[in-house]
């Protein structure tokens, strides 16, 4: 009886919040609807700026319409060898990068959600120190260039970042959540333990692998601070670095083909790279993001 | 399954985490002995093992250089104000995308939202260059509005003053939407009937944000509050240094522990000093990290991390 009248209350609080529109409905609604300008105006004045010709940019400035409309910044950008090596740099290094570092971050994962004794605790505790205490800069930076003699090296890059404790344990807790009665079937069958986990453990966490994956392939997408650090040759900066010398205005004559050398459309290549450059990350966005979102959540009630 | 079989599977399960053992090893575990250079007087070519010991003396020069108070002083106070404004913003943003109704809008609005924070640094900087300086290094977006309104244009990369305002709003541009992603997940585990319960006492929509979800919001809030104080002295070198760079006039009001620490390893080559400042960032970031975990931990069971 009690139910089903709140059932009934539910019906119509439901057709009320449907139906009316009140004052703080639209009040949020404007808000959205402004926070969403304020995230959309940079990427429209960027891409708009970088199809507008070179002379009107440097007369008047930005607008949000591309007029007289111009390619030649992105023509030069395909023409140009090191804008070609950066962005074959960058691929490089993100997918190598996410390769290297899921398969490891997976593997450390697996141990650690087994719960083996004398194994998994210590060996979450020693995954877990570096998130609490970390050497720094100057001992890493003798470490790669004096040590390990990487200057230059795309793996300069990619080491560095290889495991990313807060994933780990996010892995940690999905392996976690697989039931125990699949892998101890597995067992009784006569798998090995390696087995299961490249037979059956990773082909059942897919979703998230996806999550794990996407996070690293952003984070080295995006990754210049080492390549600033260890990359000093030109013809091996990843796009971000790239982009960060246009902003500090290194000359990059020596980028583009001779001929074009005399009337670089400068400010509108250093738009048409940013393009360039965030281009992927918002062709994958509309499929990634709902991992993204998954990771995120999972992080903030795990981690 | 025998005891022996077992001891033996497990040891071949072992063998899958060595690569990681490996890597923080080399990179996380070497450096921190790494730190000993902080007591050294370096020398590149003597090597790490081979420089002379110089006791305290790094540290005595990193604090009577006065940089020292000016960063300290910049890293806390910029982290404060992004804590605050980001946590604000995402509670904000959170209670206002749960009041939109309509699938499709509040999918694109929550994409929208969130895209910014998967933009590189570099990119952002770029944004900020067009909205204030513009391509020859006056005008800019900003300014040509305020031109606009009849009002006196700034150059924005010469004022150190406004900086730490439009450092805090680029934060909230990165991050607002990111938070709104874990408030919003915290209010969908609100549970349906306590709304039910606000609306036959007959609360507007606007008296149950504020008092239903707001106060319901305060673990969460907590929680991300906590973390970020433990993590207050350490800078987000990305963003700052990609749009600050090496303009001096602005480092009054923006440089920070991280930054400053890459550029004297980078244009003075002074290891000792970068490495005593990194040591001692190290520590008490360390100090307030674990506190802060401690304290998350006793607060929230369910969000503890091991």
């Amino acid at each position: 009886m009690t139910s089903s009248l709140a059932k009934a209350a539910g019906r119509t609080a439901a057709k009320r919040r449907s139906g009316s529109w009140e004052p703080f409905t639209v009040v949020s609604v404007i808000g959205v609807a402004l926070f969403m300008l304020v995230c959309l105006i940079p990427f429209w004045v960027i891409v708009s700026g970088s199809f507008t010709d070179e002379q009107t940019l440097a007369g008047k400035g930005y607008s949000l319409i591309p007029q007289p409309f111009s390619t030649a910044a992105y023509k030069l950008i395909f023409t140009g060898p090191t804008l070609v090596s950066a962005y074959v740099a960058s691929i490089v290094i993100t997918v190598a990068g996410t390769v290297l570092a899921l398969s490891i971050t997976s593997g450390l994962s697996w141990v650690i959600a087994r719960r083996l004794p004398y194994v998994s605790r210590p060996l979450a505790i020693f995954a877990y120190i570096p998130m609490l205490f970390s050497g720094g800069l100057v001992p890493l930076y003798l470490l790669v260039t004096q040590y390990l003699k990487l200057q230059n090296s795309y793996f300069a890059v990619i080491l560095p970042l290889l495991v990313a404790p807060f994933l780990v344990f996010i892995q940690v807790s999905a392996f976690r959540q697989l039931p125990e009665e699949i892998l101890d079937s597995a067992r009784v069958d006569g798998a090995g333990e390696l087995q299961i986990f490249f037979r059956i453990g990773l082909p059942l966490s897919k979703p998230i692998l996806a999550v794990v994956g996407l996070f690293y392939a952003v984070h080295y997408w995006n990754e210049w601070f080492t390549a600033l650090l260890f990359m000093s040759d030109i013809h091996k900066y990843p796009l971000p670095l790239l982009l960060q010398n246009l902003i500090s205005n290194v000359s990059f004559s020596q980028m583009l083909p001779t001929a074009a050398a005399q009337s670089t459309p400068v400010y509108q290549l250093r738009l048409a790279l940013t393009v360039v450059t965030i281009g992927p990350i918002l062709l994958a966005y509309p499929f990634a993001q709902r991992y993204f979102v998954k990771g995120i959540t999972l992080g903030a009630t795990k981690g | 399954m025998s005891t022996r079989t077992s001891v033996r599977s497990s040891l071949w399960l072992g063998l899958l985490a060595v690569p990681a053992v490996a890597f923080f090893l080399v990179f996380s575990y070497a450096p921190m002995a790494g730190l000993v250079v902080a007591f050294k007087e370096f020398d590149i070519s003597k090597g790490l093992f081979g420089s002379p010991w110089n006791g305290l003396d790094n540290f005595r020069y990193f604090f009577a250089s006065g940089d020292a108070q000016r960063i300290l002083v910049n890293t806390i106070v910029l982290n404060v104000l992004f804590l605050a404004a980001t946590l604000a913003a995402g509670v904000t943003l959170a209670i206002m995308l749960n009041e939109l109704r309509g699938r499709f809008f509040k999918r694109a609005a929550q994409s929208t939202i969130f895209f910014p924070y998967f933009v590189s640094p570099v990119v952002v900087a770029i944004m900020l260059q067009v909205l204030l300086s513009g391509p020859a290094g006056d005008g800019g977006v900003v300014n040509d509005a305020l031109a606009g309104f009849g009002l006196p244009t700034v150059s924005w990369y010469t004022e150190p003053g406004p900086w730490p305002w439009i450092l805090t709003f680029v934060k909230i541009w990165q991050l607002g939407g990111y938070m709104s992603v874990i408030f919003l997940a915290a209010i969908t585990s609100i549970p349906e009937d306590v709304y039910e319960a606000g609306q036959i006492d007959g609360a507007s929509r606007a008296q149950m944000a504020l008092r239903i979800t707001l106060p319901l919001l305060k673990p969460t809030a907590a929680v991300l509050l906590v973390l970020g104080v433990g993590r207050i002295f350490y800078g987000d070198f990305g963003t700052i240094y990609a749009i600050v760079g090496d303009n001096g006039t602005l480092f009054p009001t923006t440089d920070v522990i991280d930054t400053y620490v890459f550029r004297s390893l980078r244009q003075i080559g002074d290891f000792g000093t970068t490495a005593a400042i990194g040591l001692f960032q190290s520590v008490v970031g360390f100090v307030l990290v674990s506190t802060a975990v401690l304290i998350q931990r006793r607060y929230s069971k369910e969000t503890s991390l091991l």
